[in-house]
């Protein structure tokens, strides 16, 4: 016990001073603030401004209302021009950067003609989505007035229409937004993948150098296989879970500043979108015994694989089924998002490969009850203990074997020694 | 301080069909330099693995100190150096000598402390902060002395200590030996640098293929191989040699003439017939009117006595080897 602690404390202040961690604890939270504040910018600032001329040959004029409806919802600096006017000619003028697009609307437009915008801006996301409502908008203001509706009515047809999706499982609870669980649960799910590749792989490496540099014959004469191999999870294990930790800590700093991050920048807190994650303790509990779990199961079975070769290209190889394992259990999200309460879901989220991914993400977005998940995190950690033993008899084995890479039949002679 | 510091007893060790080591039984005492000499593949990395609990023998038993098998417990007395030399590379040298001393047993603050003083002694004190990885072969041979040591065991294992040392290191390390030896505490090493192990071993232990050959003190070693009767002779002029000439024919003085080795001074080594003694060819000469500069009883070096024992064949992989890791070094 003492030796595993040893070796943990040493793996462990290794990998915090060592450039790689730092540089990822940091880096990676400014990504992900990143990722918020980015889109919310180039989302405020979009298109406006832009010089659009519109085509109109629809008998009601269309084209003056959609005129209208962009100036006020893209800020678009928009042009009616003659009906006859020559698209090539438009075209060119895209091309010299004197108009940035252009709209045509057919005669038929309010019986179901097809409204068309053509611009260098299309494939903004904002654009596709602003200008459809400007285009239905005008559109149904020129029905209303066809079917003689006064501009009062006409207001109160043109008003918008809410609508919201929300996730809800039959819990007293106030129901979440629908996109909200969805991209929470998404986000731990690969949260999780991603550390335990990282992490464990991590192991298998580290294994691999304590191979290669010979380090390992010393190691061994002071002290046992198994001290050396559990130390060495527990302590990358504790650096991985140190790095979640700081990470939960900013993120949960960012969430509760968010406005003010985001004036900072000049952004206004709404365009960053309403939805925002938040964990409750039970939910943080669930994440964090996943992961450790999680890793606990596969960096036992990658520092195996690191006993097993000698050289760090080998283990490239080797590592591939072990890492197959864990992109399976990713592939598998959309089956559990889709149906949480399937049969797809409830089995894949037993099974101890892919639980400590999948369950996490099922529990959030209701599929699974406290007791489920219970069940599923006894089997994970009754099949780590088997799988760790079963590692511990290959890698005692493996660490002092130098050359070839051993056949299948050798590893199972060493797990039935 | 009863018994001896190791015992191994009909030790045998098989890799596939190759007998690495076979009946291997040596005892080495308490407080004495113990050399385990033997060519390339004699079995002696293998053997002092065993030892070590790196790997297990087949058959046999080891007891080391006061009768403990091979494990974590014995490993606390126990300093040792591989053959196959490995640090951390990424590691900072005071951090690496620290953690081998915390696994082998000591306090952090004590590990500390030690690891600072050895890597001091061993003249590593400018460079403990630095990198493994960006020391020299040589220095990163000492920082691994500095594990083995910093625990100060009462059994200092060294497998192969001089391979790639230079003389000034060889050296550092040879007073470090003794200074270990002085304290009463026991070093058991092996190597096939004959010279090193006459310098410093009390006593030596020859294994070749698997097989021990010999055993016992070096002193008493060179006395019997002494025995045997060859002097070297170097004559003061031409005439004693002529005057000499007679009586080194008479073959119930001396049975045979050879040249001298090479890089000795003598001019011819003798080698006396049964029962004759050097005094009595002295007196010979003597009575001659030979002017004799010198007159030795040719003492063998280990190396010979080393070759006569291991085998011609042995040796040559031997010397080869040798060269080998000098055209490295």
């Amino acid at each position: 016990m003492r030796d595993t602690w040893v070796i943990a404390k040493r793996e462990l202040t290794e990998r915090i001073r060592s450039k790689w961690f730092i540089v990822m604890t940091i880096l990676w939270p400014i990504l992900m603030v990143g990722m918020i504040v980015v889109p919310a910018l180039l989302g405020g600032q979009g298109t406006a401004g832009a010089k659009v001329a519109i085509v109109d040959h629809s008998k009601s004029n269309v084209g003056t209302q959609l005129q209208f409806n962009v100036a006020i919802t893209l800020k678009w600096d928009a042009k009616i021009i003659s009906p006859d006017s020559d698209l090539k000619e438009l075209r060119k003028k895209i091309k010299t950067g004197e108009l940035n697009g252009y709209v045509v609307i057919p005669e038929d437009a309010i019986d179901g003609g097809e409204i068309v915008y053509t611009g260098d801006n299309a494939s903004n996301q904002t654009v596709t989505i602003f200008f459809t409502q400007a285009a239905n908008g005008a559109v149904i203001a020129k029905r209303g007035e066809e079917m003689g509706l006064d501009a009062a009515k006409l207001i109160k047809l043109n008003l918008p229409v809410k609508v919201s999706v929300r996730h809800s499982t039959g819990e007293e609870e106030e129901a979440k937004s629908g996109i909200a669980t969805f991209l929470l649960g998404y986000m731990i799910a690969f949260l999780i993948y991603m550390m335990i590749t990282l992490y464990g792989i991590n192991v298998m490496r580290s294994v691999v150098t304590e191979k290669s540099s010979r380090v390992v014959e010393l190691l061994v004469a002071a002290t046992k296989p198994n001290a050396m191999m559990s130390g060495k999870i527990l302590g990358v294990g504790s650096a991985g879970l140190l790095q979640i930790l700081i990470w939960f800590l900013l993120g949960a700093v960012a969430i509760t500043f968010r406005g003010s991050i985001l004036s900072l920048v000049g952004a206004s807190s709404a365009s960053a979108g309403s939805f925002m994650p938040s964990l409750t303790i039970t939910q943080l509990a669930v994440v964090m015994t996943c992961f450790v779990l999680g890793y606990l199961f596969y960096s036992a079975m990658y520092a195996a694989v690191g006993a097993m070769v000698s050289s760090e290209q080998d283990s490239q190889q080797a590592q591939m089924p072990v890492t197959f394992l864990l992109i399976i259990g990713i592939i598998a999200i959309t089956a559990v998002t889709n149906d949480p309460r399937g049969q797809t879901a409830t089995i894949m989220t037993m099974v101890p490969f892919w639980s400590p991914m999948l369950m996490p993400m099922r529990y959030f977005l209701g599929g699974a009850s406290l007791t489920q998940v219970g069940i599923s995190l006894a089997i994970l950690a009754l099949s780590t203990v088997l799988v760790a033993r079963a590692a511990a008899k290959i890698y005692r084995v493996g660490i002092l074997m130098y050359g070839k890479r051993p056949s299948i039949r050798e590893v199972v002679r060493w797990l039935r020694h | 301080m009863s018994g001896p510091a190791l015992s191994v007893s009909s030790v045998i060790k098989r890799f596939g069909n190759h007998l690495a080591v076979d009946h291997v039984s040596f005892e080495v005492p308490r407080g004495v330099v113990y050399g385990i000499l033997g060519p390339n593949g004699a079995g002696k990395s293998t053997t002092l693995r065993m030892i070590n609990d790196i790997i297990a023998p087949d058959s046999g038993t080891i007891k080391i100190l006061d009768g403990l098998p091979p494990g974590t417990e014995a490993a606390r007395q126990i300093g040792y150096l591989p053959e196959e030399r490995g640090l951390y590379p990424k590691m900072r040298v005071i951090d690496m000598v620290v953690f081998m001393g915390e696994l082998r047993g000591l306090s952090g603050a004590e590990s500390k402390k030690r690891a600072a003083m050895w890597l001091d002694r061993l003249g590593l004190g400018a460079w403990t902060k630095n990198k493994v990885q960006d020391l020299s072969k040589g220095m990163q041979q000492k920082v691994q002395f500095a594990t083995a040591l910093i625990h100060e065991p009462p059994l200092l294992i060294l497998d192969e200590p001089w391979s790639g040392l230079d003389p000034i290191n060889a050296e550092v390390l040879r007073e470090v030996v003794e200074e270990v030896r002085s304290q009463g505490r026991t070093v058991l090493f092996s190597t096939h640098q004959m010279e090193q192990a006459e310098k410093i071993c009390d006593v030596v232990c020859i294994i070749a293929r698997g097989k021990k050959v010999l055993e016992g003190k070096l002193r008493d070693i060179k006395r019997e191989s002494a025995a045997e009767g060859v002097i070297a002779l170097g004559f003061s002029d031409e005439a004693s040699k002529e005057k000499a000439a007679g009586p080194l024919e008479d073959t119930k003085l001396v049975v045979d003439r050879r040249p001298p080795r090479p890089g000795e001074h003598a001019d011819c080594e003798v080698i006396l017939a049964d029962g004759v003694t050097p005094h009595q060819l002295l007196a010979t000469l003597l009575n001659h009117d030979v002017n004799l500069r010198l007159f030795e009883v040719v003492v063998p070096t280990l190396h010979q006595i080393f070759v006569q024992k291991v085998g011609a064949a042995a040796a040559v992989a031997e010397r080869r080897a040798e060269d080998e890791e000098k055209s490295v070094a």
